[in-house]
């Protein structure tokens, strides 16, 4: 169909264009070196751990038959989806493709959808690193037992990959419908640490009673489990075995891919936003009763932090974290190890609390969109809305790092008193090295943010690589009074270093807080462009 | 006094220029209508006039202040209705008048009085406790108006304040801004493309085109003895008439 084939050439070329015009916008060029930075690092790692993928498929294929070929094959199939599929629901929703916007054109909507799916693992670095993965399985296999085998195995490893892209569309559609529903995502984030809880109180049975149980609940995951099973036909050099579990493959990729298209089809002409949650008629909240002291920007920050998706769940997340290192970590340190070493899970809470908040403190404007104009234009002075939005973050942070400890001390019993008073000065530390410098990036280079929990959606690659190096260089920073406190073994040496560290922190906030408000002057109509599309 | 005073009023984007030396002259207590066409500078001029945009060059003075040098002074006798609005979309609306109040230094008790009047004034006293990505456009727009209104600001500039929204809403806005001006409390500057809309409330009008001021006095002065439209057309020096017919849509062949 001649229209709908030009159709689409307009769609590539309309991504082609905007992701070329992203590249030409002032901050574009640092945008594109982050992206080329996120693909080289995925690639580098990807690389990396294909060796030892390779290594693993090698001995398997040596092996033909037996664990030792069994147990790499299910490993690496079983691996490569659990964490592609963890991944991409959490992170990668940058490429994805809004269906709704071509609605109104005349092509073909199932292209449409499919180019979408395309470009979005195109555009995903992590989904590099799991091809890279199974090429690495491929070619490990290749080197132990080169053969016509391969042929069906490559197809086995292609399908794989084609049966968990489609799995993870019909899984993000189903997520999207999900959190529409109100407190879905924390019901659904409670059930997950439940479970977890529950895979860690299993962790005590001994493994050859949990495999018979594994066996049968491993059809549930479908594209490693039929992956797993075709590849074991063919190590073991039954080639015709395999051809059933293609085919059941095949047919599974394009039955649970068939389901995907007709969610995002009827999800786009729902008229609905995805992801956003339902809009309730007539809802009313209470006015907030916070202290009028603390500020307008302090308050409308902290509404804002308590309504978005990412401290809530965070709120649910980490105590969940901090109970099972309490419960599984702190027992298995041996009875000689130092005082210090078994008071490492406490201090890593706070740094875990800011990690969680990491998207929010580096785009501090991103969620404001129209709203930055109102901060704009009031006569409220720069550093005092970085000031304001620092104080609501840091409250936040707070909040999580103590509802975190709570669960940590009840189940681990009560720390010496050097160690809380560690974990409290190294989380004050932290807040103004993680807040000064992310305001600069806030400043430097905003981006409209959505209410949403995916990260594609929240911070740019820029930021996100930003964020993550000062997240290492402050956790960096604070990790020598740590060193020292070791060497010496004296456990009073983490407060005090850290409370030193902290006060000279604060002091250099304070120092540069007004000159990020300059900037953030100086820097308001890109900062407008950038978050409220005001054009500059 | 002038409300507003500008001396070649220039910015460039990118070399070329969106608005060149401007020199407005707006009398304290008037209602000044500020026409253009599409990309004329209308909006440029609003964003530099309310200290979001730096000027390349030129000076401005509102109320006697000047902008450059006591800005954050001259911010607190502006009120704004920005071209895309200034809301925070998840606060409510009662929230969102509260805190932006607040932001222009009242105390809370204040702010919130004045928030709870605003909200019957403008008719949103039921939606008060919603969140404003819940409210529909002319809510909205209604919201920002009340927000640029609940710190008493002398001087007014509203950016298209009665695009999309329905005639109903439109009146009710009108006629609360006719009340203020007739009071003489407040100057407005209004950037409409609604030139019935600007006849009948405003008191002088100024005519921008490709960033230059072609024409600038009272609404009778400027209208002389036509319609304001006719003499925005003339201003522009635009002849009306039909456009080219679309030779794909007139029956005829397409050429090539």
């Amino acid at each position: 169909m001649r229209a709908g084939s030009s159709g689409l050439g307009a769609v590539v070329e309309l991504r082609l264009r905007l992701a070329l015009r992203r590249l030409r916008a002032p901050t574009g060029t640092a945008e594109g070196v982050a992206r080329v930075v996120l693909f080289g690092l995925a690639g580098l790692l990807g690389l990396l751990f294909a060796g030892a993928v390779a290594a693993g498929s090698y001995r398997a294929a040596r092996a033909g038959a037996g664990l030792g070929a069994t147990v790499p094959i299910t490993a690496v199939f079983f691996g490569v989806w659990q964490a592609w599929t963890a991944l991409a629901l959490v992170l990668a929703e940058r490429e994805a493709l809004d269906l709704r916007r071509f609605l109104g054109y005349p092509l073909p909507p199932r292209r449409v959808w499919l180019f979408g799916l395309g470009a979005g693992l195109a555009g995903d670095p992590f989904a590099l690193f799991w091809l890279l993965l199974l090429a690495g399985a491929f070619a490990g296999a290749a080197a132990a037992r080169p053969g016509p085998w391969l042929l069906p195995l490559g197809l086995d490893i292609a399908l794989f990959a084609a049966s968990t892209v489609a799995l993870v569309a019909l899984l993000q559609e189903l997520v999207a419908r999900l959190l529409r529903l109100r407190w879905s995502r924390e019901l659904a984030m409670l059930a997950g640490v439940a479970g977890w809880l529950l895979f860690a109180a299993g962790a005590r049975v001994p493994a050859r009673d949990l495999f018979p149980l594994l066996r049968t609940v491993q059809w549930i995951f479908l594209p490693p489990a039929l992956a797993a099973a075709a590849a074991r036909s063919l190590y073991t050099g039954h080639a015709l075995a395999s051809l059933p579990w293609l085919a059941a493959q095949a047919a599974a990729a394009a039955a649970v891919g068939w389901v995907a298209w007709r969610l995002a089809w009827r999800g786009a002409r729902s008229g609905e936003e995805p992801g956003a949650p339902r809009r309730r008629a007539a809802a009313r909240r209470r006015p907030s009763r916070l202290p009028e002291a603390l500020g307008p920007v302090f308050e409308k920050e902290l509404l804002y932090l308590s309504r978005h998706p990412v401290p809530r769940m965070a709120l649910l997340f980490l105590p969940a974290i901090a109970a099972v290192l309490a419960w599984r970590v702190i027992p298995r340190f041996p009875p000689e190890a130092a005082p210090v070493l078994r008071a490492l899970p406490l201090f890593a809470l706070s740094p875990l609390s800011w990690l969680m908040l990491q998207d929010l403190w580096v785009n501090a404007f991103g969620l404001d969109r129209g709203g930055a104009r109102a901060l704009l234009l009031s006569p409220a002075p720069p550093e005092r809305l970085l000031g304001g939005k620092n104080r609501a973050l840091g409250a936040t942070a707070t909040a999580l790092f103590l509802l975190a400890c709570a669960p940590y001390l009840a189940v681990g019993g009560w720390p010496p008193a050097w160690a809380l008073a560690g974990a409290a000065a190294l989380h004050l530390a932290l807040a103004p090295v993680y807040l000064g410098l992310g305001n600069l990036v806030s400043v430097l280079n905003p981006s409209p943010a959505a209410f949403a929990y995916g990260r594609g959606r929240r911070v740019s690659a820029l930021s996100a690589l930003a964020g993550m190096v000062i997240f290492s260089a402050g956790s960096g920073l604070m990790a020598a009074p740590a060193l020292l406190a070791i060497r010496f073994d004296s456990p009073w040496i983490l407060a005090a270093g850290w409370a030193l560290l902290g006060a000279a922190a604060w002091l250099a906030y304070r120092r540069t807080l007004p000159l990020a408000g300059a900037l953030l002057l100086r820097r308001r109509e890109q900062l407008l462009a950038a978050v409220c599309g005001d054009e500059a | 006094m002038l409300a507003i005073e500008t001396r070649g009023l220039t910015r460039l984007f990118d070399g070329k220029a969106a608005v060149d030396g401007l020199d407005l002259a707006v009398p304290e207590g008037a209602f000044y209508g500020f026409l253009g066409p599409n990309g004329a500078g209308k909006s440029t001029t609003m964003r530099m006039l309310t200290g979001l945009l730096a000027p390349t060059a030129g000076s401005a003075r509102l109320l006697g202040h000047d902008l450059s040098a006591d800005g954050t002074a001259v911010k607190r006798l502006l009120g704004t209705v920005p071209d895309g609005l200034n809301l925070f979309e998840r606060l409510t609306g009662e929230e969102q008048l509260r805190i932006h109040g607040q932001l222009y230094g009242l105390p809370r008790a204040t702010s919130a009085r004045r928030a709870e009047e605003l909200l019957a004034a403008l008719e949103l006293g039921d939606d008060a406790g919603k969140l404003v990505q819940d409210y529909s456009h002319g809510m909205k727009k209604k919201l920002a108006l009340g927000c640029a209104l609940i710190h008493g600001p002398r001087l007014l500039f509203l950016d298209e304040p009665f695009e999309g929204i329905d005639a109903l809403a439109v009146g009710g806005i009108r006629r609360l801004l006719q009340d203020l001006v007739s009071r003489g409390e407040i100057t407005v500057f209004l950037t409409s493309h609604v030139l019935e809309v600007v006849e009948r409330l405003a008191t002088h009008v100024g005519i921008i085109q490709r960033g230059r001021l072609v024409r600038q006095g009272t609404l009778s002065e400027v209208r002389a003895s036509g319609t304001l439209e006719e003499s925005f057309l003339e201003s522009l020096g635009v002849e009306r008439g039909a456009p080219a017919p679309l030779s794909w849509m007139a029956g005829g062949r397409e050429p090539g």
